[in-house]
């Protein structure tokens, strides 16, 4: 690294600087996020723990579940925590410009930095958060099967899904600011609709080809094999890792059309 | 360094909406280059070409809202045209919305290294100056102080200082030397000479002429959205005062 001190920024690679960029501004993120409260990691714990044992009290003290697979705590934070990655990342991407806009206005990084920051910082929190799960499985006895080797697969799709998804919303946001409360409506719909506090073979049959090309379905359903691994349906994993492919290329379209627009109204 | 044009700008435009609360629909947002001007858009610059070859010193010349400030940030690309081209084959170093980039919540320390670092600095490459850095900006007894505690006059020092130890080829400047008190902004004035001396290609944006006549060789006098005369900083000067008369 010491060579690199004559070099000018100029001559690193365009692939170096967006790596540098996108790093420099996660950690700003995390940061800030961290330096500013007392608490800090707790809080990227302690929302997924109280909606578990929320649920968890419901559906095994309340009413007698006939969804999901014991041991249910288990099987609802391995649900819950990839889902508040997803739902942090998702409702954050559509501040992505108005909170930053005088960054954006005077630094001339590739713009999609701005989504990719925020997917990587809450993915980052996710993975702080994983521990949790772990310890949960332990206390509830889940047993690990070898299928938690698709975790970072499952890992790398919700990354795809999620930037994609990104991408379309944080430029759309800006010119629609309506957007951003319609967001939180439609987050809100897909939490019930997404396989977190029920499993995908719950659905009846007659819904479960439409439920499919809801990309997270595939995505929980392989999060979930490492202690659930007879839930596994392959067909539903592959509509989802298409769906996320074809969302990323419909984001990367989107971004680079809009983005001249984008950066005139900010 | 070859004779190359630096900066190419050729048949650049750019149009904005005139009023902000005009309907958008999503034809609008994906429309790319479409040349015709819708009714309530306007060019802020339109048919703007010129050649800028390493180490000139530009001066942009203008009225308020004639389009110095968007020609500014099209060479530091954070705006892109909507025709023609610019091509900018060196790195820039942007005093534009300077203060804009630092974080209120994080130190003086951290923003540093953030801000250099989004400008295109390694951690090495920062560290090694940033005790000229502070020196410049004369705050090292606020290097934990959180940005937000800064006195504005600090902040402008600090943005300055920050962005003009860039190495970068190009330097861009956005009226930034109206602030900061005189013995700063005379540190300011020699700190760009210097970098002037060093071979660095400037661009200029202000009102004050002595300033201007005093880096500047080139002007470039933009009226109405158009370029209307590129010539030296003198004779820009004369034909602005001229239709100006007064100002």
């Amino acid at each position: 690294m010491s060579a690199s001190v004559e070099q000018s920024p100029y001559q690193r690679s365009a692939f170096a600087r967006y790596r540098h960029a996108l790093w420099l501004l996660t950690r700003r993120d995390l940061k800030v996020r961290y330096s500013t409260s007392a608490l800090g990691y707790i809080w990227s714990v302690l929302d997924p723990l109280i909606m578990s044992g929320i649920y968890w009290f419901i559906f095994t003290q309340v009413f007698q579940r006939a969804a999901g697979t014991e041991p249910y705590i288990v099987f609802l934070l391995a649900g819950l925590l990839p889902w508040m990655w997803f739902n942090g990342a998702v409702s954050d991407s559509t501040r992505a410009f108005l909170k930053s806009a005088k960054l954006v206005r005077s630094t001339a990084i590739p713009r999609s930095i701005w989504v990719a920051s925020i997917v990587l910082g809450k993915g980052i929190e996710f993975i702080f958060a994983l521990p949790v799960l772990a310890l949960f499985a332990v206390i509830a006895g889940a047993q690990l099967s070898w299928e938690v080797v698709y975790f970072p697969l499952a890992i790398i799709l919700q990354a795809i899904l999620t930037f994609g998804i990104g991408l379309i919303v944080a430029p759309l946001v800006v010119f629609f600011r309506d957007l951003e409360r319609a967001i939180k409506l439609v987050l809100r719909f897909l939490f019930y609709a997404s396989p977190i506090i029920y499993a995908f073979g719950d659905l009846p049959a007659a819904i479960q080809p439409w439920a499919a090309f809801n990309p997270l379905a595939g995505i929980f359903d392989l999060y979930r094999a490492a202690f659930f691994p007879e839930e596994l349906n392959w067909a539903v994993v592959g509509v989802s890792a298409t769906m996320s492919v074809v969302i990323l290329a419909l984001g990367l379209w989107v971004f680079k059309r809009a983005e001249r627009s984008v950066l005139k109204e900010i | 360094m070859t004779s190359s044009a630096v900066i190419t700008v050729s048949d650049a435009g750019i149009r904005f909406r005139r009023n902000h609360k005009g309907r958008r629909s999503f034809k609008d947002l994906f429309s790319t280059k479409a040349r015709r001007s819708k009714p309530n858009e306007f060019w802020a610059l339109q048919h703007v070409s010129f050649d800028v070859h390493p180490g000139e010193a530009i001066g942009v010349v203008g009225r308020n809202g004639q389009g110095k400030s968007t020609l500014l940030k099209l060479v530091a690309n954070v705006l892109i045209p909507d025709e023609g081209a610019i091509n900018v084959n060196a790195g820039v170093a942007p005093l534009i919305e300077i203060t804009g980039g630092f974080v209120d919540d994080l130190t003086v320390r951290d923003n540093v290294f953030l801000t250099a670092g989004l400008h295109g600095m390694t951690r090495d490459q920062v560290a090694a100056k940033f005790d000229d850095i502070i020196e410049f900006a004369e705050i090292e007894d606020f290097l934990d102080t959180p940005y937000k505690h800064l006195s504005s006059g600090m902040k402008v020092r600090l943005a300055f200082s920050v962005v003009t130890s860039l190495e970068e080829p190009v330097l861009l400047v956005d009226e930034v030397l109206a602030v900061g008190d005189k013995a700063f902004k005379n540190k300011c004035y020699s700190r760009i000479e210097e970098m002037l001396t060093e071979g660095r290609t400037l661009f200029f944006v202000s009102h004050n002429e002595r300033d201007l006549e005093r880096f500047c060789t080139r002007g470039l006098y933009l009226d109405k959205g158009a370029l209307k005369l590129d010539a030296s900083i003198g004779e820009v000067l004369a034909a602005y005062n001229e239709d100006y008369p007064g100002l």
